[in-house]
């Protein structure tokens, strides 16, 4: 069953007396349960693309549907209101709020949303569980490693089983080992708990992790590599099909 | 471009807090600016009104009897060698009315008959328009131009004397007084008019009370000599000064409230201008990394930053002064209506504008001195990461602050003229040392304070309330300094409520204490006891009237003979009906001490002035006529109003008669059957007096009047205490401006997660509500311990003690609240127009 579904995505910034055309015309679409990559170097759109899919911004023309829900057409109140519903967000830069305690920060969406920390707190423990954090839950996010701080976020994107999970690069601030236990843990969440997840990367190590990548270039999508859903997640085979795209 | 350039530009750069920041400095510089210039024009109204009072007169001749000076005196002095003019002045209290109808008034005014030729002689008075008095004019009468605006008249109109022959014509207003000079005494309840006039109209004529002498050049000494060989009356001499002494004394209040209140105007702008300049600092500190990288020295970026200060504090003096002179010209308008205080026309006075303008910048280059040593110590590494936050203790960076508020106090102490009846020192420097300290106690309360006032928040608003509250934490000296100078001011506000409900309080235990019964009738002229003792104890309803004699005498004290006021009491009357607050003696035994003779009470401030106490013998005399010891049988909290506004020594009515003669009271003390109802007794005092020509007097009424007068003189200074609270609230609206900037990421994850933008506004709004609240909760606790201060160091003004206003209290607690969030709407806003994708970049 089709999750998402984007339709010829045309996103133009205007610059100085011209514009530039960030996507020209993208479509895609992505099935419940799904985990995908977008793939691309710097200024390709790789960003742009995910923002619109998440209901952020919105396309100069082009659609976007997420669970059957136009969101290209909501105004501001009714688009915020459908993030807070059916999606969940994991940045770079994790985003944490700093005087908030690990237990309040996974709590927020549940917060935001008219709910006390006391009413969740057996969700929010078994999130915290599953990032393996719970020893951790009333620390202040500064006491944290910036894995850990990651894993947090993670946990805060997860908390309320929104229909899609949407990461940007989100290990992009990490080391290696902690890049990977993020990587890890979003692997399992689509594993275990069947959640969809649209990932955006320019590292060929974090997009092995998908079942398919999609390779944008120039605002457009260049090509289509289904890499299906394989424990080991090895880059090789991802790396030579976009070594034949001359990337 | 040099370098200094970047510190204009990086001011530019941010017009919304520039402006905001120097509105701030602007409106504290317009409240010392116009406070100090309404002063200025008490001041100079106080020396006015005394110069008009005396014209070219050099000396005024007071006769120490209330019979007055006789007509041989008049004579004599006029022909004392060396006197160019003399002016008698007679004077009484006299019932005028308007014509009667629908629209007829009725005034208890004090009257000086006067000499229209001796006068003009001696250039007076002052009118603001009409003609003077003249002997053309036989019915002309000069009024108060403030009263009779207040009453609705104007010139041409009638007043008819009551009490006079009947074949005297009414009064014509032909000239208003200046409110000042004559038009300035009782409170401008003042009618002038043609002594032989006002001789002529009633069987009594009125006693001259002084004569004013204009002596000619080089001869006082001979005029003096001339005055002790040739009166043998009692008499006093009084220059210029002693008048200028006396109306000074009356606004003592008013020139105490607005130093006060200036200091409070000061010290909020002083915790204002600081905590800006260090907001500032911290949103460049970045700026100040790349330049410190770039091969800034310390030296160099700390210069940036007191010129930039500099910049705010000249733009925000400039700005204030204006709006200072506005806010003066407003004081002395409100003032001289309601007549508070005296005050002259507004003068810009250039020592008072230098000071406020110098005051301003002093206060930002000195609070911007401390971001600036900051700013030179910047490390690049540090201001460059990207999530630099200030490392150092809270103490530490309040103290400078401290410090800096001192400095500010001091150079107000230092500069201002103290001399111009401000209130005790010690009193004042603790007043605002609890000032400065509940503010900064409130940096120290505000989180754990803000963790309780937020719960309600929390649990009402959700995230909103739980973000809210925790962002207090997050910068806490600036949030903490910001609704320091909230709480200042809100303090202030505290402080003159509560002061005025004490105030209240004491002002009906007085009148209680010194009216037994709760009733009087005052005579417009001095009538013998013997002549009306019968007519007035026919008053229906009436257990007794007692007749309360008022006379001078001079007290022989330790520092030499001392004037005084005395008044015949009948002690029995007064103990009965509990009347007098007797202190530092059993008050049987003070009542016993005066009905057995040769006793005296003394009012408590005469006896702390004088250093007598009970059981002293004290040697009071008439001048040239009755002498006696009597011993002080107790001290009395308040006492009649006796001279020069203290209170008079209480005698038994029998020595008052026996040993000094005074067989004559114009006050008669009137105390009630039980059986009587308060209205109902009340009408037939008013009644009887009105058949005496005379005024009934309640304490209930007196009580209120003297409140009333209070609470107008407090009013004017809460409307300047409320503008140190918008102060405090542009304070509110910079911090919180500031922390939705570097919350900008923030907020957009935030809004990422599904928070509406309505919900982000509420996140804003609520952090101010708290900051508002625990702003107003430590103002109130602020503002009543400092009037408790006040009460403790001077129980004789507030002998009713601390009177807490509890609806002022919780007002002004709501007051911070409501302030905070009208400050919270121009940040929210800011928060929930942030554009979430644009946000998201953002860099901190």
């Amino acid at each position: 069953m089709t999750i998402l579904e984007a339709q010829n995505l045309v996103k133009r910034y205007p610059v100085g007396d011209g514009q530039v055309d960030a996507l020209r015309g993208v479509s895609l679409a992505v099935e419940r349960g799904e985990f995908v990559a977008i793939m691309g170097a710097s200024g390709s759109g790789k960003s742009t693309l995910l923002h619109l899919l998440g209901g952020l911004d919105k396309p100069t023309s082009g659609q976007v549907v997420i669970d059957g829900v136009n969101i290209s057409t909501l105004d501001d109140e009714q688009a915020t209101l459908t993030r807070r519903d059916k999606t969940g967000f994991v940045f770079q830069f994790f985003n944490l709020i700093p005087l908030l305690t690990v237990r309040e920060n996974v709590a927020l969406p549940f917060l935001i949303g008219g709910e006390s920390v006391h009413e969740r707190r057996q969700r929010v423990d078994e999130l915290l569980a599953m990032v393996g954090l719970t020893g951790k839950a009333d620390h202040a996010p500064d006491q944290l490693s910036a894995g850990e701080q990651q894993r947090v976020a993670l946990a805060r994107a997860l908390a309320t089983e929104p229909a899609l999970l949407l990461a940007d690069e989100p290990t992009g601030n990490l080391d290696y080992t902690s890049g990977g236990e993020i990587l890890d843990l979003l692997w399992r969440s689509c594993v275990q708990l069947g959640q969809t997840i649209v990932l955006v990367t320019h590292e060929a190590r974090a997009a092995a992790y998908a079942d398919r990548v999609l390779v944008v270039r120039d605002g457009q999508i260049l090509d289509q590599i289904d890499l299906g859903r394989r424990p080991d997640h090895d880059p090789g085979e991802l790396l030579t099909r976009l070594a034949l795209l001359g990337l | 471009m040099r370098l200094s350039a970047i510190a204009w530009r990086s001011l530019t750069a941010r017009p919304a807090r520039t402006a905001l920041t120097g509105l701030g400095v602007a409106l504290g510089v317009a409240l010392v600016a116009g406070t100090l210039l309404t002063a200025d024009a008490a001041t100079r109204a106080v020396s006015e009104a005394a110069q008009d009072l005396y014209g070219e007169a050099d000396l005024r001749v007071r006769a120490f009897d209330d019979d007055g000076l006789g007509t041989e005196s008049v004579a004599a002095i006029r022909v004392i060698p060396g006197v160019a003019i003399s002016a008698p002045l007679a004077e009484r209290r006299l019932l005028l009315s308007t014509q009667p109808g629908p629209n007829e008034q009725v005034f208890t005014l004090t009257a000086v008959g006067v000499d229209p030729a001796s006068e003009a002689a001696l250039g007076r008075p002052r009118l603001t328009s009409g003609v003077p008095l003249d002997a053309d004019r036989p019915n002309g009468a000069l009024v108060a131009a403030q009263w009779a605006a207040d009453h609705r008249l104007d010139l041409g109109d009638e007043l008819l004397l009551t009490g006079a022959r009947l074949e005297t014509p009414p009064l014509t207003i032909v000239g208003l007084l200046a409110n000042s000079g004559f038009g300035a005494q009782a409170g401008g309840s003042v009618l002038l008019v043609a002594r032989d006039t006002l001789n002529a109209a009633f069987e009594v004529p009125s006693p001259v009370t002084a004569v004013d002498v204009a002596v000619a050049e080089g001869r006082m000494a001979e005029v003096e000599a001339g005055l002790d060989r040739t009166l043998t009356q009692p008499f006093v001499v009084e220059t210029v000064a002693d008048a200028e002494a006396a109306f000074a004394r009356a606004q003592a209040g008013f020139a105490g409230i607005a130093f006060l209140l200036g200091l409070v105007a000061l010290s909020a702008g002083a915790f204002l201008v600081a905590n800006t300049l260090a907001m500032t600092l911290s949103e460049r500190t970045r700026e100040i990394g790349l330049l410190r990288a770039a091969g800034t020295t310390g030296r160099q970026v700390r210069g940036l930053v007191i010129r930039q200060g500099m910049a705010l504090g000249l733009l925000g003096s400039a700005l204030g002064l204006p709006i200072g002179i506005g806010i003066g010209a407003i004081l002395v308008n409100i003032v001289a209506g309601t007549r508070a205080a005296l005050v002259a026309d507004l003068t810009l006075s250039p020592a008072v504008l230098a000071f406020s303008f110098g005051l301003g910048l002093s206060v930002t280059l000195l609070a911007g001195w401390v971001p600036a040593a900051e700013a030179a110590r910047v490390s690049p590494l540090e201001a460059l990461r990207p999530t630099h936050r200030p490392g150092r203790g809270l103490w530490i960076r309040l103290r400078w602050i401290v410090v800096a508020e001192l400095a500010v106090v001091a150079a107000g102490f230092l500069l201002y003229p103290l001399e111009r009846g401000a209130p005790p020192i010690v009193a004042t420097l603790l007043a605002v040392g609890v000032l400065i300290g509940g503010a900064v106690a409130t940096a120290f309360l505000l989180e754990p304070l803000g963790r309780v006032v937020g719960a309600p928040f929390e649990r009402l608003f959700g995230a909103q309330g739980l973000l809210g509250r925790a962002n207090l934490g997050r910068h806490r000296a600036r949030t903490g300094l910001s609704v320091a100078a909230l709480t200042v001011a809100l303090a202030a506000v505290v402080t003159l409520g509560t002061t005025a409900a004490s105030a209240r309080g004491t002002a009906e235990r007085w009148v209680q204490s010194i009216l037994p019964g709760g009733y009087a009738i005052r005579l417009t002229v001095a009538s013998s006891i013997d002549a009306l003792q019968d007519t007035i104890e026919a008053t229906p309803g009436t257990l007794s009237a007692s007749p309360v004699p008022e006379f001078g005498v001079v007290v022989t004290t330790p520092d030499g003979d001392r004037e005084a006021g005395v008044a015949g009491i009948d002690p029995s009357v007064w103990q009965d009906a509990g009347a007098l607050i007797v202190v530092e003696a059993d008050r049987t035994a003070a009542f016993d001490a005066l009905r057995g003779g040769g006793a005296v009470l003394l009012p408590e401030s005469f006896a702390t002035q004088t250093g007598f106490g009970t059981g002293d013998l004290i040697h009071l005399a008439i001048p040239g006529g009755a002498a006696a010891d009597f011993t002080v049988a107790g001290l009395v909290a308040y006492s009649l109003p006796g001279r020069s506004g203290e209170g008079a020594l209480l005698v038994s009515l029998a020595d008052a008669r026996a040993t000094f003669g005074a067989e004559q009271a114009t006050m008669w003390a009137m105390v009630p059957q039980l059986a009587m109802g308060e209205t109902a007794y009340g009408a037939v005092v008013a009644e009887k007096a009105a058949q005496l020509a005379g005024e009934a007097l309640t304490a209930a009424v007196l009580a209120e009047q003297l409140a009333r007068s209070l609470e107008r003189l407090l009013g004017l200074f809460d409307a300047l205490a409320l503008l140190a609270v918008v102060i405090g609230g542009l304070g509110i609206v910079n911090t919180l401006s500031l922390g939705v900037a570097e919350r900008t990421r923030e907020i957009a994850v935030l809004r990422a997660h599904g928070m509406t933008v309505g919900q982000v506004e509420g996140m804003v709004v609520t952090e101010a509500a708290i900051m508002g609240s625990v702003g107003g909760i430590v103002a109130a606790a602020a503002g009543v311990a400092v009037t408790g201060l006040l009460v403790t160091l001077a129980p004789r003004d507030f002998a009713a003690g601390l009177v807490i206003p509890w609806p002022l209290v919780i007002a002004v607690v709501l007051l911070g609240l409501g302030v905070a969030c009208l400050a919270g709407l121009y940040p929210a806003r800011l928060a929930g127009n942030r554009p979430v994708l644009a946000s998201l970049k953002h860099f901190e």
